[in-house]
């Protein structure tokens, strides 16, 4: 299935219970009103926890009502994120979201070895991007979570979108491992792990895709520039994943879509049990709705 | 499967050459013979190969030694030195020196090492100022071997100088197989890249190589062929262990060049189908401007005749 759009993604939720969604903190201005036009919309059924007061009365002065919404009263932080986990692995939600709390304390429950979301995966950021000028939504990998993945490290980033990737409906993405250059060059580590990739997805040791690199960022996105470019590859001009060399390549890229291509955005943390909604104070209203909507067609 | 596979077919307009024997057929009787410049020529094993090769009209040769001993050498293989041109030097390094001079000087076409050692020959072929290699080129290894169990031939490198090459000198030996294989007609060969498995194991540099040198056969940065590696030898060579290992590889079983990871995976293979696989073998130093041919003594005759024909072969628009 070919999503345009990110709200597509409704359409995967048909015909599937409405996902819950523990919010830890959620007395949080901006994510809480994000979780409950969500919740107006059909798309998460939301359990709030935090200060019920204060939830009350951001609920109310924004005009929702909150009848049928689970609210457990904690005003301790530290054990508001504690309990929202808890219900995760306890399988009573399918989703986690951060509301105001940090995110080192949330993530401190979510890796604790007792009853945390650990899966033995790396946990790793996904953005999924609906641009105009590209004829299908991507998601680009990792540009919040991972500093400088190894090699090692890239395969559970690529293994962890592609799972997502499958659980949205595309069969086989399109995986394009990103450089400067298309060639490879034993000065850039990226397009030397770019080739490695490639042929461990050959041999069927990554999974579900179709990778390809090194391709720079023109080759992966545009099939003209490709051809121009003499390049002989499935994945140029058609990805679904763009898999960054390191952080600041992928923030930057991330932040140039939003600002300059007017790009929307939903985005999620994988790798855990269950996604994790991690959105930032300066991510749009709409970005954390869209997030949301990610989150929850996205969980098994 | 890979892209690269669908370049359009070149068009071949060098004659294939699919055995040894053909290749003999092939460089013997030019109107226009290689001159052979060989180095210290006065041991039997030199002066009968050369003697063969004289006769079958593949070569002209010069002979760089002590006058006397090569005489003496001669007369006792019944060999007609009159076939020769005797160049007398009293000491081998000097020989060595001069035979490489000859031929960067354009007054010979071929140099073959005789009976001087194996280093200091080479020390002569490698001197910056004065030595025989091209611009920044690596020294490294490639025979062609004619087996009866195998389809065609098949080129193997390097069985003889780089220990354990790296990315680098990976690549150079895959260009030289290449451009081997492309003067006996083979345009864009299968190379497989030589490993115990297919898989890509992390503890294994060679697999990491390999997989960086196939990304570069695909960008065009490697000459024309079609790379695939890592590959056991069946997979390279055996459709049937294809088919049942189910292991997509454009290399498809029907490899004309399989590239070892080390000196002592490729020696060893390749003295292992001589000896129990009826092989024969004609094998040369590449990296050089003109082509150097270095045999061991423990080749067969044949082999060694195979040698000097496959160097005529490569000297021509050298």
């Amino acid at each position: 299935m070919i999503l345009k759009k990110l709200s597509e993604l409704k359409n995967l939720l048909e015909d599937k219970p409405v996902r819950r969604l523990a919010l830890a903190a959620a007395h949080d201005h901006q994510s809480l009103l994000a979780v409950l036009k969500a919740s107006r919309d059909n798309i998460v059924k939301p359990i709030l926890i935090g200060d019920e007061n204060e939830i009350r009365r951001i609920a109310g002065e924004n005009g929702y009502e909150l009848e049928n919404i689970k609210i457990i009263h904690e005003k301790d932080i530290e054990k508001t994120s504690e309990l929202a986990v808890k219900m995760v692995s306890n399988h009573e939600a399918d989703v986690l979201m951060k509301g105001k709390v940090g995110t080192s304390t949330l993530l401190k429950h979510v890796l604790d070895k007792t009853w945390g979301l650990r899966t033995g995966n790396l946990l790793s950021h996904i953005a999924v991007f609906e641009v105009e000028t590209y004829h299908k939504l991507f998601a680009v990998t990792d540009v919040a979570m991972n500093i400088a993945p190894n090699l090692k490290d890239k395969i559970s980033i690529v293994n962890n979108s592609v799972t997502c990737l499958n659980m949205l409906g595309v069969e086989l993405p399109k995986v394009a491992v990103l450089g400067a250059v298309e060639m490879v060059n034993e000065s850039m580590q990226a397009t030397m792990d770019a080739a490695l990739l490639s042929k461990m997805n050959q041999r069927d040791q990554i999974k579900n895709c179709i990778i390809d690199g090194p391709l720079a960022f023109d080759n992966a996105i545009s099939l003209e520039s490709a051809i121009h470019k003499g390049i002989r590859s499935e994945v140029a001009g058609d990805t679904d994943l763009l898999l960054m060399p390191d952080i600041e390549v992928g923030n930057v890229l991330y932040k140039s879509l939003v600002f300059f291509a007017k790009a929307n955005v939903a985005s999620m943390i994988l790798g855990a049990a269950a996604p994790i909604v991690l959105t930032s104070r300066s991510d749009s209203e709409q970005a954390k709705y869209d997030s949301i909507l990610l989150a929850a067609a996205s969980a098994k | 499967m890979t892209a690269y596979c669908l370049q359009p077919h070149q068009q071949n307009n060098t004659t294939m050459i699919g055995s040894l024997e053909q290749l003999v057929e092939i460089v013997k009787n030019r109107k226009v013979k290689p001159r052979m410049a060989v180095t210290w020529a006065q041991d039997e094993n030199t002066l009968g190969a050369v003697e063969k090769a004289v006769k079958e009209n593949m070569i002209a040769a010069s002979l760089y030694g002590n006058r006397p001993m090569i005489e003496k050498v001669s007369r006792k293989l019944g060999i007609d030195t009159g076939i020769f041109e005797i160049l007398h030097i009293d000491n081998e390094v000097a020989a060595a020196k001069e035979t490489v001079r000859a031929v960067k000087a354009g007054e010979a076409d071929i140099l073959m090492k005789g009976l001087i050692g194996t280093d200091k020959f080479i020390r002569a072929v490698l001197d910056k100022e004065t030595g025989l290699m091209k611009p920044k080129a690596v020294l490294s290894y490639v025979c062609a071997v004619d087996i009866p169990d195998y389809h065609k031939l098949l080129f193997i490198t390097d069985t003889a100088v780089l220990p354990f090459p790296d990315l680098d000198q990976k690549v150079a030996m895959a260009e030289y197989a290449i451009s081997m294989a492309g003067k006996f007609g083979i345009e864009k060969p299968k190379v497989a890249l030589i490993g115990a498995s297919e898989k890509m194991g992390k503890h294994f540099q060679n697999a990491v190589d390999y997989a960086v040198m196939c990304k570069m056969a695909e960008r065009g940065q490697i000459s024309p062929c079609i790379m695939d590696g890592p590959l056991d030898i069946f997979l390279a060579c055996d459709k049937q262990s294809l088919a049942i290992k189910a292991v997509d590889t454009p290399v498809g079983g029907d490899a004309d060049i399989l590239l070892f990871p080390t000196l002592e995976a490729c020696n060893p293979f390749y003295k292992g189908l001589m000896l129990f696989g009826r092989g024969e073998l004609a094998g040369m130093l590449m990296g050089t401007q003109s082509p150097v041919v270095l045999m061991s003594r423990s080749e067969s005759e044949k082999s060694k005749f195979y040698c000097i024909a496959l160097s005529c072969l490569m000297a021509e628009n050298n």
